[in-house]
């Protein structure tokens, strides 16, 4: 084996975190290091899993630990593919690693999927966790949305759309965003769903928790159920939703309709409305101003890395030395958690490729990349200050607030605060805000 | 004493808290840390200190690492009396429902079948963004003087 193997990994969220966890228990002399486009570190983990659920997020004081004590290295802003080539890493290390991710919504496949007003849960969910490359706020939806899958993101699509404001308490959503909505809000929701309740992807608890959101009257329909197991988590879940009357008028309505597949997306110009096909065949159309698909994430067929590539389950090799883990390889399927045992399994075909390229070349690692790249590196150390500017910068109510400025935070994070001097980033990010 | 700490994890927050009362203990102990996934109920011994460090899974279960244990204990329902251990649960109380459910349960089979129970029950929550290894350690230095307390008393 390489006596101190280099190995690099692209994308620095859960995919690419559980990987170098992995490889550094089996290899603590082995130089890792984790690239990203962004300046801060963990990717869908910051923009991806929704603002309001800080649990879920804490997950990055774990991975976290991967920079402070494992003697891994961070090296944000430099994309890989445009700045830097993915040949100039692959020369440079024994070993790359693509944890990239899938960030494009998938596509519905049915027809006005192309009309003015259909949006993806993906753009949706970056624009509320405030991503530097995500438009700054929300497109303005109308009065009636749709809401198309059966997940999670789609319930979280559905939770951050019927709270106001003061129910993101503790979160680090993006405040103008949520503000600019709260102006004209939604006021009726159709969320359309393939499968019956109890067979649908999402987890019970994540349904049980709109039921705790004021104002918000329920309905679900078609919900015909798959099997004997009526006293499942999703049918109490659901009772839960139907009999949390609100007190007065409610401000916005919610209809879930199971067992209904999307044909077609209806308008002219733009969206008027959807049409479902009902269990007993029939076709129906809900009226909608706007549509939001939440079918999934798929490989970008313009990504200089992923390409049409497709999802393997088998193995993360993609050519020598070259690997690739988490929604890369598998597909959009599974939660956080399920990254770890996938990067257990590329780890180890990772392993059994160094064991046998004993006698290859040494490689220069990092420190080998052209210095037009190394210049513009943004370590954890500048990560670390822009997330204390974040920190500081935070309303009350609110854990952070991020910044929605990517050269921003490249220059916060390459500014060398002491403690006493603000810096001019920080200032101006302070004085925003108020 | 031997403190023996059994981790069951599906994220691998579970396995670095117990590695963070590890890396407290190492110095004053004789200190051990395992998976649960490798460990079987007859490897319980008297003379040990079992520390359970899990998390909650799915709808209020049992991480996939610890099932194997959990299922065992319910099917061979060993006899565990004269067997110690404490016992700290990682959850969210954003799930207001099923929070920390998984380390209940483990905790309720453990006592059903005689085990002993040193201190109280210990919770961590997510949503608090507390470094879970300091909640673990603070916790663990009040089961150790609860244990001190029982012995002087007897």
């Amino acid at each position: 084996m390489q006596p101190n193997p280099a190995i690099a990994i692209v994308g620095s969220g859960p995919a690419g975190c559980y990987l170098a966890q992995t490889l550094r228990r089996s290899m603590p002399d082995a130089e890792i290091t984790m690239f990203d486009r962004l300046a801060s570190p963990f990717g869908l983990v910051r923009y991806g899993v929704a603002p309001d659920h800080q649990g879920t997020k804490s997950i990055q004081a774990q991975f976290a630990r991967l920079f402070e004590r494992d003697n891994v290295r961070f090296a944000g802003n430099v994309e890989v593919g445009s700045k830097l080539s993915l040949d100039a890493l692959r020369d440079t290390h024994h070993v790359v690693v693509l944890a990239t991710g899938l960030a494009r919504d998938r596509a519905l496949r049915v027809p006005g999927e192309s009309l003015s007003g259909v949006y993806g849960a993906g753009q949706f969910t970056r624009t509320m966790n405030t991503h530097p490359h995500e438009n700054p706020t929300l497109p303005l939806l109308g009065d009636t949305v749709a809401i198309i899958g059966g997940g999670n993101v789609s319930l979280d699509v559905v939770r951050l759309l019927i709270k106001s404001p003061a129910d993101f308490d503790g979160s680090d959503v993006n405040d103008p965003a949520v503000e600019a909505y709260a102006e004209s809000p939604v006021r009726e929701i159709d969320l359309i769903c393939r499968s019956s309740a109890d067979a649908a992807p999402f987890d019970p608890s994540m349904l049980a928790e709109l039921g705790r959101i004021p104002g918000v009257q329920f309905a679900s329909e078609g919900q015909t159920l798959s099997g004997a197991n009526t006293s499942s988590a999703t049918q109490s879940a659901l009772e839960g939703l139907r009999s949390s009357e609100p007190d007065g008028p409610p401000r916005v309505r919610v209809r879930i309709h199971f067992n209904s597949t999307t044909t077609r997306i209806a308008g002219k110009d733009r969206v008027e409305g959807v049409e479902i096909r009902l269990p007993d065949g029939s076709l129906h159309v809900i009226e909608a101003r706007s549509v939001i698909t939440a079918v999934g994430f798929d490989f970008d067929p313009s990504d200089p890395l992923l390409g049409e590539m497709g999802a393997n389950s088998d193995t993360g090799l993609l050519a020598e030395g070259l690997y690739r883990t988490g929604w890369a390889k598998r597909g959009s399927r599974g939660t956080i958690p399920e990254n770890r045992q996938c990067a257990k399994a590329v780890a180890a075909e990772i392993l059994k490729y160094l064991a046998a390229t004993q006698s290859s070349a040494p490689k220069a690692g990092y420190s080998g990349l052209p210095d037009a790249t190394l210049r513009h590196v943004i370590d954890f150390e500048g990560w670390l200050r822009v997330d204390a500017a974040e920190r500081a910068a935070a309303p009350p109510n609110r854990s952070r607030k991020k910044f929605a400025d990517h050269s921003w935070m490249v220059a916060t994070a390459h500014e060398n605060i002491d403690g006493q001097t603000t810096s001019a980033a920080q200032r101006r990010h302070v004085k925003e805000q108020s | 004493m031997k403190i023996s700490i059994l981790f069951g994890t599906e994220s691998g927050n579970s396995e670095m808290a117990a590695e963070d009362l590890a890396a407290s203990l190492a110095d004053t102990y004789e200190t051990e840390i395992r998976d649960l996934a490798e460990v079987s109920p007859e490897d319980l011994r008297e003379d040990a200190l079992y520390v359970f460090v899990c998390s909650t899974y799915g709808e209020g279960e049992l991480p996939n690492s610890a099932l194997p244990f959990y299922t065992a204990l319910s099917q061979t329902r060993p006899d565990l009396t004269g067997v110690h251990y404490a016992i700290f649960g990682l959850g969210d109380s954003f799930y207001t429902e099923t929070f920390g459910h998984g380390s209940l349960k483990l905790d309720a089979q453990l006592k059903d079948l005689g085990a002993h129970r040193a201190g109280d029950f210990g919770r961590h929550d997510a949503s608090t963004w507390e470094p879970v290894g300091e909640v673990a350690v603070a916790w663990f230095e009040d089961v150790l003087s609860s244990l001190q307390v029982n012995s002087n008393a007897a």
